[in-house]
């Protein structure tokens, strides 16, 4: 709970319906997915709640972001901001943090279709944005965690890898004019958007450097450097004709499948095999969906209960599954993908099952091209996190799967986490294959203990692994122990890293759990 | 049914099992058409924080389980500020396994239990229910002042007309309509008058589970000592009470139909016939105890095989409700069927159809977010195209004409028997009135 | 002085080194209107070791350190110039080792020293390419033309406005060696390359992208002695389109069209004179051609590689056609005289004659970005101030999301009574699209004073800070940007 002078003077900020310090709300705050085994990875007990916020606040514009962390500052009260809210990373690392919850800012504030760019509020989801793109045939590049995400999140602050990156690229990479709220307060506009005459969002660096560069990085700051307001994203072409008919009833739609969308799975046979194929398929240009996953995740997809991920069975036996989907607008673009997908295959002596060994729902088809296959990771346990998270060329990911195998294993046999084999991943290449990322999508059950324990051992070991065998960095090195481990092996960021930190939150009242605090602060813990 | 739908083990289970994902704020992702109405819960779109989503709602639970929350005023605002639509559950279920409605439900449930819900409004109408038989508190006697003198009843009749207390008081309009309907095709049908008593769904809905069950008992045994064989419905709250929640604690042998499946039948069978053009543009306001809630539990007596750690499945699979099997196609099929009348959709319809507001005890204890939730769904007809709005539930009704009323819409409202009394050439009054304006 | 240049000796060795007036004086001066300071030395140092000695010695002492690249005399835009007293070159012009070429992973590890006409060769031996800004100069450096934004002619490939710069190392104005991206480790270059990585992945280490504030700097953060560089596959056959119009509207509609559906690997824009200069060397065959063209010209190029390759070709031409006939314009003129050759030399080779130059012998360019609407606007707004000897060249950015506009400003640089003249008109020129809202975002130096006034405080503050942490002592090129007051 606040003081009520404080509280009093947030309430003056957003009006007292829009902040709410009582045991009830900030409860339901404390709670994220994932919380407990972070929790029990920094030593604490592996519950599902973080540290109680002092308060939840719901702004509704920039500038009342603005006077909130004003207020943060002169209280010295830390701030965690969060859009949609997917994940341990929206919750606070302190009791001394109030929550801003950015529900309210929820509007596109434009579509440009000559410029071929959206800008969005926090809280416009990827689903939201991408039916509102199509009107124009255009699309948004959408985070694996699925279309139910933020888009102004993904892009800022988290991560960024998603389904159609090969066409879509990365969050991070797409990123226009961003209208941030420093931890100071300052309100900062990138780019052509900190223009005095003419501001507009076209472009986010300069004049001369460019500050993105000090904005998120590969994995994203998740608010440790300020609350993100506004944010120019690129569109892309959709893939294929805009006209998503959907008829019948949930889960199975049946969804009118456009008449140039076709789905390819087939067995690389080995992990040589698997990276000349991702890389020649990419090169050809001819997929938006060019995915590596393992086969039980290739049943995964295609199901859409526990029992119906069992039906499939068969389909595990891939050895090096990858799944591409190629859509096209005419005709001609059709056949001619087509053609080179079938000659691939030929040359590969490729066998592809869809359509032949196995015919995917067409709700399967909706579902690529609304990037909502991620979620398909749920039926299993009802629960999973992703440990690695390496990008670099594709030889580098697959080496890092090939090695996390027998330690997944490990924790299979220690029945800590369910059994893909050890093999469950997601490999997904970016802009036309110039770079890739790995994941391996790992199932636990958060309502069982051991299984939480276990899936925090592992985490553990396959980031210390990672490591040693130098196969890049994964996604969750964030926390002060998390980079004062890893920063002497990778030139020493944390030092640079924590100066910015210093420098543009001098009161150090951006909450840093997941991102980096400044030395002096650590130095205090 | 022999086993308890969802025993106390799954509800703690699952209150532990939330992605706080946000899904559960948003229709199915791939049936998204547009920014304005993607979302699919009333009260987050009022009140915004999470606490009052699907998944905010299962985090209260898993709090107070844990004793991290206290009951308070604070903790009874939000839990009852929450119509029941369970639209969060039909978005949540489209991949996942949890029961976000029954969670709901079942929260409820235990903090009556712990003597501390419902509300006092809701209080006052189960006392109401208790005393008079009706939760509007009105006499008991007057319950069939809604019956002009020309409609024939037959006391004989294995066909009971399950009128409500919303039809019989404050939606006569609507009990008229199906009377005459049924007058019209010829079927004989019976009414309870002083032994019809509320079905119970308002109280059974705040988790007065206790006061449910003895109104439950009164109904079915009124109904098995009169030898009934099928009840129609036109309340779709009185339905899907009948349908969905009395199995599951007293079997009965009798069919229950709501009347668009009964009139459809009527009409397929020939004993109705539209004569007369209707010529409006209407929107179908699927009502969610008619729609997405009004799926019976299927008995599963299968076992769970334990593939291996952590991963079970069910054998035979569970069958998991997710709103697949209401009634869309009867009252479409009707409106389809009017001479001259053409039905338009709203974006959110069938099971992701946006509620509109009344459900679940708000309308008395919140009646401001019963009216906002109601203004939202005006715009969405609105935005239709459509300048009439038809619904098949009286509840759905009164909220939406107040919606209607307070927004200052120009979309009239009727419910669907009134259209088919119009196209029976029976209400010519009506007719001329809903086709005022142009279609 | 002394006590400077002895030090430097001892990290480099004489030989790399120089104090020769006359050579000193030549980095005084470039073609720019802006005066520049005699530096105090040359130094030529062959690795990143050296680099960081000298940075460090810089601290000490208390010298600027202005770092070069390309192996050319002719440089550009006053940012290389000394602006205080105590300055070093640093020359980076023997740093050209191509340290690594990927076909795989399509991608280029050189040093700073290597230029376009050095590499490109390379490349196409194995069947790689590099993304190009418009026919640059022969001894540009590549390195350097990416940490400038210098615009790349393939929107569709410019992924991020960064592109095709990738992983760098760098030495901060601190001294201290860094790298970026995934080549910051785990691990080091070797051992990072041991185990399949390539350094594709710009963004980076974790929360940060230092590259992004090396990138644009003027050589003010920090001195880069690597980089990965992003390559695209060579096609094998290439088919140019050449629409003509005296409507530039037409011509904007027709190739955005082409970036929203992705279509077309280079896209240009160009007003007749600067096509031109781009397919002629010879003043007068600029002018007889310019003179047969229409105003402006959209050119295009559309690629395949390998078996269908044509096939590729041909669904794409149907398809565009189809589009554009759906813009129902009036139909524009597709008869090209211009050999498809030459096009594609401008837009495929270096040139050991910088085109900006052949029409009269000097040039001096005004550019920025702006977005697809304003673009009629400005090139109004020029044309109005400048009637004569103007070349406008329109460049698509970033997957069509911004434009480059470029205007050049052709002079002969014998003509010295006409030179004051030329100078007030691009000041004047500059300051009216500043004013406007054209937004140079690489302000160089007589650009930096005016655009930096009409931005945000708060962004030039976020700029100082970046500054203070990685050259606090302010040593490397001081004077460009905002970082003097």
């Amino acid at each position: 709970m606040l003081e009520k002078d404080i509280l009093k003077e947030f309430q003056d900020v957003v009006g007292p319906e829009f902040i709410d310090d009582g045991d009830v709300m900030t409860n339901v705050y404390a709670y994220n997915w994932c919380t407990e085994f972070v929790n029990y990875m920094e030593g604490k007990e592996p519950i599902p709640f973080s540290p109680v916020p002092k308060a939840v606040i719901l702004p509704s514009t920039t500038e009342e972001v603005q006077k909130i962390i004003k207020l943060c500052n002169k209280y010295k009260i830390k701030f965690k901001a969060q859009s949609t809210g997917l994940g341990p990373w929206n919750q606070p690392s302190t009791d001394n943090s109030i929550i801003l919850d950015l529900r309210r800012m929820n509007k596109i504030v434009k579509i440009d279709e000559k410029n071929l760019y959206a800008v969005v509020e926090s809280y416009v989801s990827g689903a939201q944005l991408q039916a509102e793109a199509m009107k124009y045939g255009l699309t948004v590049h959408m985070p694996g965690a699925g279309p139910m995400a933020s888009p102004l999140a993904s892009h800022t602050s988290m991560a960024g890898p998603g389904f159609t990156s090969p066409q879509t690229g990365h969050s991070a990479r797409n990123v226009l004019g961003v209208e941030w709220v420093l931890p100071d307060g300052k309100i900062m506009r990138l780019g052509s958007l900190g223009q005095k005459n003419n501001p507009d969002w076209f472009i986010g660096d300069g004049p001369g450097p460019s500050l993105r560069g000090i904005m998120r990085g590969w994995v994203g700051a998740k608010s440790g450097i300020g609350v993100f307001t506004k944010v120019g994203i690129k569109l892309f072409p959709y893939p294929t004709d805009t006209k998503f008919v959907m008829t019948g009833h949930a889960p199975l739609y049946n969804f009118e499948k456009p008449d140039y969308i076709r789905a390819y799975v087939f067995d690389c046979k080995s992990w040589k095999g698997l990276e000349k194929i991702m890389l020649r398929v990419e090169e050809e240009e001819v997929g938006f969906i060019v995915s590596h996953i393992s086969g039980l995740a290739v049943m995964a997809i295609f199901s859409y209960s526990i029992e119906g991920l069992m039906d499939k069975m068969a389909l595990g036996v891939l050895k090096n599954p990858l799944l591409v989907v190629m859509g096209a607008r005419t005709k001609r673009e059709f056949d001619y993908k087509q053609m080179v997908m079938e000659d691939i295959l030929t040359e590969y002596d490729l066998e592809n099952i869809i359509d032949t060994k196995y015919v995917p729902e067409k709700v399967f088809y909706a579902e690529c091209l609304r990037a909502n296959l991620g979620y398909h990771g749920f039926i299993a346990t009802g629960g999973f996190q992703s440990a690695k998270g390496q990008a670099d060329a594709a030889a580098l990911c697959l080496r890092a799967e090939k090695t996390n195998i027998p330690l997944k294993q490990k924790y299979i046999k220690k029945e800590a986490i369910a059994n893909d084999f050890g093999e469950g991943a997601w490999m997904t290449s970016y802009e036309g294959g110039h770079f890739f990322h790995m994941e391996s999508p790992t199932m636990f059950n958060q309502s069982d203990l051991k299984s939480v324990k276990g899936m925090a051992n592992y985490m553990d070991e396959s980031n210390k692994q990672d490591l040693i065998k130098h196969l890049g960095a994964p996604f969750f090195i964030e926390g002060d122990k998390l980079h004062d481990e890893w920063g002497p092996h990778m030139m020493n960021y944390h030092n640079w890293l924590r100066k910015i930190k210093a420098a543009f939150d001098p009161n150090g009242v951006a909450d840093s759990g997941f991102y980096i605090t400044a030395k002096k602060e650590c130095e205090n813990k | 049914m022999t086993t308890e739908h969802f025993p106390e083990q799954e509800y703690r289970r699952m209150i532990k099992m939330c992605l706080r994902c946000s899904v559960c704020k948003w229709i199915p992702q791939v049936q998204i058409k547009s920014q304005k109405y993607a979302s699919c819960c009333p009260a987050m779109d009022i009140y915004d924080y999470h606490a009052y989503s699907g998944g905010g709602r299962i985090i209260l639970a898993l709090a107070y389980e844990m004793g991290r929350v206290k009951p308070s005023d604070d903790l009874l605002n939000i839990v009852y500020r929450c119509t029941e639509c369970g639209n969060c559950a039909i978005a949540c279920k489209y991949m996942n396994t949890l029961e976000p409605l029954e969670i709901i439900m079942k929260f409820r449930e235990k903090l009556v239990k712990d003597g501390y819900g419902p509300m006092p409004q809701q209080k006052a109408y189960t006392e109401a229910m208790k005393k008079v038989n009706n939760p509007y508190n009105e006499p008991h006697e007057k319950r069939v002042d809604w019956l002009p003198s020309d409609i024939k009843v037959d006391p004989d009749a294995k066909l009971l007309y399950y009128v409500g207390c919303t039809s019989s008081y404050r939606r006569k309009e609507m009990a008229i309509a199906a009377a005459r309907i049924m007058n019209a095709a010829g079927v004989p049908f019976n009414i309870l008058k002083d032994d019809e008593f509320c079905c119970g769904s308002p109280v059974y809905r705040t988790g007065d589970v206790e006061s449910f069950k003895v109104q439950l008992n009164k109904n079915l045994d009124v109904m098995e000592s009169k030898g009934i064989e099928t009840i129609i419905f036109s309340c779709a709250g009185c339905y899907d009470t009948f349908k969905v929640d009395y199995p599951l604690y007293r079997e009965y042998n009798f069919e229950v139909l709501h009347t668009v499946e009964f009139f459809e039948q009527l009409i397929e069978e020939g004993k109705l016939k539209f004569t007369t053009e209707v010529p409006i543009m209407v929107t179908y306001h699927d009502p969610c105890h008619l729609g997405r809630t009004a799926e019976r539990y299927e008995e599963w007596a299968g076992d769970e095989l334990k593939l291996m750690p952590l991963v079970s499945i069910n054998i035979p699979p569970k069958p998991k409700n997710i709103g697949a099997k209401g009634v869309y196609d009867a009252p479409r099929n009707i409106l389809n069927k009017i001479p001259g009348l053409k039905l338009v959709e709203m974006e959110r319809i069938m099971e992701y159809s946006y509620c509109c507001g009344a459900g679940a005890g708000v309308k008395s204890a919140f009646p401001d977010m019963a009216i906002r939730s109601s203004k939202n769904r005006i715009e969405e007809a609105e935005d239709s195209g459509a300048n009439i709005l038809v619904s098949a539930c009286p509840f759905c009704s009164t909220n939406l004409q107040d919606g209607i009323k307070e927004s200052g819409s120009k979309l009239k409202y009727y419910d669907i028997s009134e259209l088919i009394l119009m196209a029976l050439g029976l209400d010519p009054e009506k007719l001329i009135q809903a086709t005022a304006g142009g279609a | 002085m002394n006590e400077i240049y002895q030090k430097l000796v001892k990290i480099c060795g004489k030989k790399n080194l120089s104090n020769n007036p006359d050579l000193l004086k030549t980095y005084s001066e470039d073609c720019s209107y802006v005066s520049g300071k005699t530096p105090i030395s040359i130094v030529w140092p062959k690795n990143s070791k050296q680099i960081e000695e000298i940075l460090k010695l810089a601290n000490s002492m208390g010298f600027s350190v202005i770092s070069i690249s390309s192996s050319s005399n002719v440089r550009y835009h006053g940012d290389t110039l000394p602006k205080k007293d105590n300055s070093v070159i640093l020359n980076l012009s023997k740093m050209k080792n191509i340290v690594s070429i990927d076909r795989k992973n399509r991608v280029v590890m050189v040093e700073p020293g290597v230029t376009f006409a050095e590499l490109i060769p390379k490349l196409k031996e194995k069947g790689l390419r590099l993304l190009l800004p418009l026919h640059p100069e022969s001894d540009k450096s590549v390195l350097t033309s990416a940490l400038k934004r210098e615009p790349i002619t393939i929107p569709r490939y410019h992924w991020d406005s960064s592109d095709p710069l990738l992983c760098t190392e760098v030495v901060f104005g601190t001294g201290d060696l860094f790298r970026t991206g995934t080549a910051a480790g785990p691990g080091t270059i070797k051992q990072q390359q041991k185990r399949g990585a390539a350094q594709v992945n710009p963004m980076g280490p974790t929360h940060f992208s230092p590259y992004r504030v090396i990138q644009g700097a003027q050589g003010s953060i920090g001195v880069v002695t690597w980089a990965t560089v992003k390559l695209e596959l060579l096609p094998t056959v290439q088919k140019v389109i050449h629409l003509q119009s005296e409507n530039l509207q037409d011509l904007l509609d027709v190739q955005q069209i082409l970036l929203k559906y992705r279509y077309a690997d280079e896209i240009v824009i160009l007003q007749n004179l600067n096509l031109a200069c781009l397919v002629k060397i010879e003043s007068s065959q600029i002018v007889e051609l310019s003179n047969s063209l229409a105003k402006w010209n959209l050119i295009y190029v559309l690629s395949g590689r390998g078996k269908f390759a044509n096939d590729k070709i041909s669904y794409q031409e149907n398809d565009i056609n189809d589009l554009v006939q759906e813009l129902k314009k009036e139909k524009l003129n597709n008869n090209s005289p211009i050999n498809e050759k030459d096009i594609l030399t401008a837009l495929k080779e270096p040139t050991a004659f910088p085109w900006r130059s052949r029409l009269k012998g000097a040039y001096q360019d005004i550019f920025f970005i702006t977005n697809f609407e304003r673009i009629p606007e400005f090139v109004s707004i020029v044309e109005k101030m400048a009637q004569k000897n103007l070349g406008t060249y329109i460049q698509a950015l970033n997957q069509g999301t911004s434009y480059y506009c470029e205007f050049d400003l052709f002079y002969d640089p014998g003509d010295e009574s006409a030179i004051p003249g030329i100078k007030q008109n691009f000041m004047d020129i500059s300051s009216k699209l500043i004013e406007a809202g054209a937004f140079f975002n690489r302000p160089y130096s007589l650009w930096a004073k005016e655009v930096f006034a009409n931005h945000s405080e708060e962004t030039i503050t976020a700029f100082k800070k970046v500054k203070k942490i990685f050259d606090p002592n302010n040593i490397l090129n001081p004077g460009v940007l905002c970082f003097d007051d």
